[in-house]
């Protein structure tokens, strides 16, 4: 199920009672905690770095960027509270990938020129698209059930460095005060409905 | 003896209502009005209109999540979590902790409960519907479950009664197949809604959309306005709680209604789990409760009873209600209490984008959608199903336009242009009232030493052919209307509980030895004990129930009322 689908049976089933937000919130299911595990932290030099390419992912313009927007501290809550371990794990791995992409071109991501950032975060991108495809080929059809079968190693799925890190810096950033408002119409009781108005110049799509 | 007497006298009403959800608000606002001293007895914690709705006025920075659901949560939520919005962290304070409040199931079932005062109808969906004609007959039609004992003659004029109170608004459309009601004014269908309105009335035949029909206030009246209850604001933030009294809750509309008599007591903390039938008498004088905090016992009288706990919480009272009359639980001799468990089942339908449009737009969070009525098996429509379903869905515009960026500003800047149209539409089916499909009390205890109940239903044939029709035609549909990239989907991972519309627990019915209710909600056997909520359908139509409940309870109140009048009781 693709997200577009899924938020369309979410509005569906409630009638669309259920505001945008609400339905974003549960795209992406949590999955059941693990026994005994350490709570996920991130070290000072991390929480930097993932600071850092969520605000090349969403740059300052004429509007505040991720950064200020606070989203590096959202990713590190969310990976803590919403993700499996194994999940966070995969995304420290990312880290340091990422780390050691940038000392190649000459230093810590954090120190590169905006251009040298760009190139790394390409790269990871990449990365992650070779990775998804090695899931797919992986994949098994079971001839019973039509369903995907386990992967073979046990191991649970989880999604490339670069997916999780843009998706969740695109959520925080437009779930965020800063986003909502000041990137997106944001109408917190807007007292009426009108079903078919024109589309004035430069609106921005409603926050909610 | 002296202090018991006391107690006895001070606990005595002149009828207690069990639960103070959408039928238990009814039930307290026409007794009351009609002059009787009632207490209301609410299982959960008080909610106070307004001040008690906590997440009302947050935003989505507000939540640390974001509203998503973290693990903790999680594990706490397990089947409230399995509707895929009610364990949101913006939400889940209104819905239960299911770890608090153990259920079995033999085969999977959603049970998605809201224990304190106004019950579910501070959650519900809002979509309010009449029955039509046909819903009242099928079952005696095609030979699944009873007859019902009543017919839409008789609901008519209690569908009026409780619409103009409630405050519904819609659209008058004179389409047999969705009775029209007493409305307020429509909410508005977007630029694709409407087109997708004219192309189904062109191209299929019998086939129509309107907007959807919901007890959201567009037109208050005086007597709503009296009540403390305002217009929508379309926020669309409903879940959390109403500020503005504009969707009707047993917290905006009955409870200050039954409150301005001064005949409402409500006690909050107690779980009925037992109505007390005194067999000289041949009939019940009261209800025992424990209180959920201090474990107390406690016992309440009153000449008459509504249990309006919700349709599986009714049931297992009357379970747990056994006396030399009633060996098997009240009302029980036709072994139907607790069986017949239906539900609607949804997660079935189409979703799609339309090019055009890109100059238009709307203004305002509509809490509310399109709706489709039935149309198979309806006028010359024949399928291989019996019955059939309605679709709720709705139109919107996304948010983004396409761009090659993956990242960086060109991206953040295409993420807030508004976007392509989409428009999704999904099936609300009808089940067929099947006796294996029933609820039991076990030997596991909860906290309070009360049995858990175990599930053991489910979807049958009829219901899994029609869920192939309410994808296909969804999509053809869809396609017919214009719209590209149209995704058909029936989920298998659903199960009964899921459309939160349990129903047919304690059936009404002609006869004692096969049902549980008479035509008047009566319990057979405990007649001064009347049952409103969805334990008494006798079938499930594929419309929303709650209006029907709510019309349901104000004739059998008004009934009851005439009746210890008439010192029948």
């Amino acid at each position: 199920m693709n997200r577009r689908e899924a938020l369309n049976r979410v509005a569906i089933l409630m009638g669309g009672a259920v505001s945008a937000p609400t339905i974003m919130a549960l795209m992406e299911g949590c999955t059941p905690k693990d026994t005994a595990s350490t709570p996920f932290s991130l070290s000072a030099d991390y929480q930097s770095l993932v600071a850092e390419i969520a605000e090349v992912i969403i740059p300052t313009t004429d509007t505040p960027g991720a950064k200020e927007a606070g989203v590096g501290p959202f990713i590190e809550t969310m990976l803590r509270d919403c993700y499996s371990d194994a999940q966070a794990a995969h995304f420290t791995k990312g880290l340091k990938a990422l780390e050691s992409k940038s000392k190649e071109l000459g230093g810590s991501f954090v120190s590169l020129s905006s251009e040298q950032k760009t190139e790394v975060l390409k790269g990871m991108e990449a990365a992650a698209g070779a990775e998804k495809q090695e899931a797919e080929k992986v994949k098994e059809i079971d001839a019973e059930t039509g369903k995907v079968k386990d992967d073979g190693k046990g191991a649970e799925k989880v999604t490339p460095f670069f997916n999780i890190m843009k998706e969740l810096t695109l959520f925080g950033y437009f779930t965020s005060e800063i986003g909502a408002t000041q990137e997106l119409d944001y109408v917190p009781i807007p007292g009426k409905y009108e079903g078919c108005i024109p589309l004035k110049e430069g609106q921005k799509a409603y926050a909610l | 003896m002296n202090i018991q007497g006391k107690a006895k006298e001070q606990n005595t009403f002149d009828a207690i209502v069990v639960g103070s959800g959408v039928s238990g608000g009814w039930a307290a606002k026409e007794l009351t009005e009609k002059g009787l001293k009632v207490l209301m007895l609410e299982r959960g914690r008080d909610v106070v209109h307004v001040s008690g709705y906590e997440d009302m006025m947050k935003e989505s920075w507000d939540f640390p999540h974001r509203g998503r659901v973290d693990k903790t949560a999680a594990e706490e939520y397990w089947a409230v979590k399995r509707t895929g919005y009610a364990a949101n962290e913006g939400n889940r304070g209104l819905f239960e902790k299911d770890i608090d409040h153990p259920y079995k199931e033999k085969r999977r079932f959603d049970w998605i409960r809201g224990y304190h005062t106004g019950g579910r109808s501070l959650m519900w969906g809002r979509q309010s519907y009449r029955w039509n004609e046909k819903d009242f007959t099928a079952n005696l039609e095609d030979g699944n479950g009873v007859d019902w004992p009543i017919r839409y003659g008789d609901l008519a004029p209690w569908y009026d009664y409780v619409e103009k109170f409630a405050g519904i608004s819609g659209q008058k459309e004179n389409w047999d197949v969705l009775p029209d009601g007493q409305f307020q004014k429509p909410m508005e269908m977007n630029c694709v809604e409407q087109h997708f309105r004219e192309q189904l009335e062109n191209k299929f035949d019998g086939r129509h959309a309107t907007i959807g029909r919901v007890a959201h206030l567009t037109e208050p009246t005086e007597e709503q306005t009296a009540l403390g209850r305002g217009s929508c604001q379309y926020r669309n933030k409903c879940i959390k709680g109403c500020p503005y009294g504009a969707y009707f809750s047993t917290q905006s509309a009955t409870l200050p209604a039954a409150k301005k008599t001064e005949n409402l007591t409500l006690i909050n903390d107690k779980i009925v789990y037992e109505v007390i039938y005194d067999d000289d008498l041949g009939k019940a004088t009261g209800v025992r409760a424990i209180d959920q905090n201090t474990k107390e016992e406690i016992e309440y009288f009153a000449k008459i009873i509504f249990l309006n706990a919700s349709a599986i919480n009714s049931a297992w009272i009357m379970m747990q209600s056994k006396s030399k009359r009633h060996p098997n639980g009240l009302g029980n001799i036709s072994d139907q209490l607790g069986r017949n468990i239906m539900d609607h089942h949804l997660s079935s339908g189409a979703g799609g984008v339309i090019d055009g449009w890109e100059d238009k737009y709307y203004y305002g969070n509509r809490p509310n959608g399109i709706y489709i009525p039935r149309f198979t098996n309806w006028g010359n429509d024949k399928r291989d199903f019996l019955r059939g379903f309605g679709y709720q869905g709705r139109a919107q515009r996304k948010r983004g336009v396409p761009t090659d960026a993956t990242f960086g500003a060109t991206l953040k800047e295409s993420l807030t242009i508004p976007g392509q149209w989409t428009m999704g539409i999904g099936g609300f089916g009808e089940t067929l009232p099947s006796e294996s499909n029933l609820m039991t009390l076990t030997d596991d205890k909860d906290q309070w030493g009360l049995p858990v109940i175990e599930f053991d239903a489910w979807w049958g044939d009829n219901e899994q052919k029609m869920r192939v029709a309410m994808r296909d035609e969804a999509i053809a549909m869809l396609e017919s209307a214009g719209f590209q990239n149209v995704n058909g989907y029936k989920d298998e991972e659903k199960s009964p509980g899921i459309g939160i519309h349990e129903m047919g627990t304690a059936r009404m019915g002609r006869e004692e030895k096969t049902s549980v209710l008479n035509k008047n909600n009566q319990v057979w056997g405990a007649e001064n004990v009347f049952v409103t909520d969805g334990a008494a359908m006798t079938s499930s139509s594929c419309v929303n129930p709650s209006l029907t409940y709510m019309a349901l309870t104000a004739r059998a109140a008004d009934f009851a009322v005439n009746e210890l009048k008439k010192m029948n009781m």
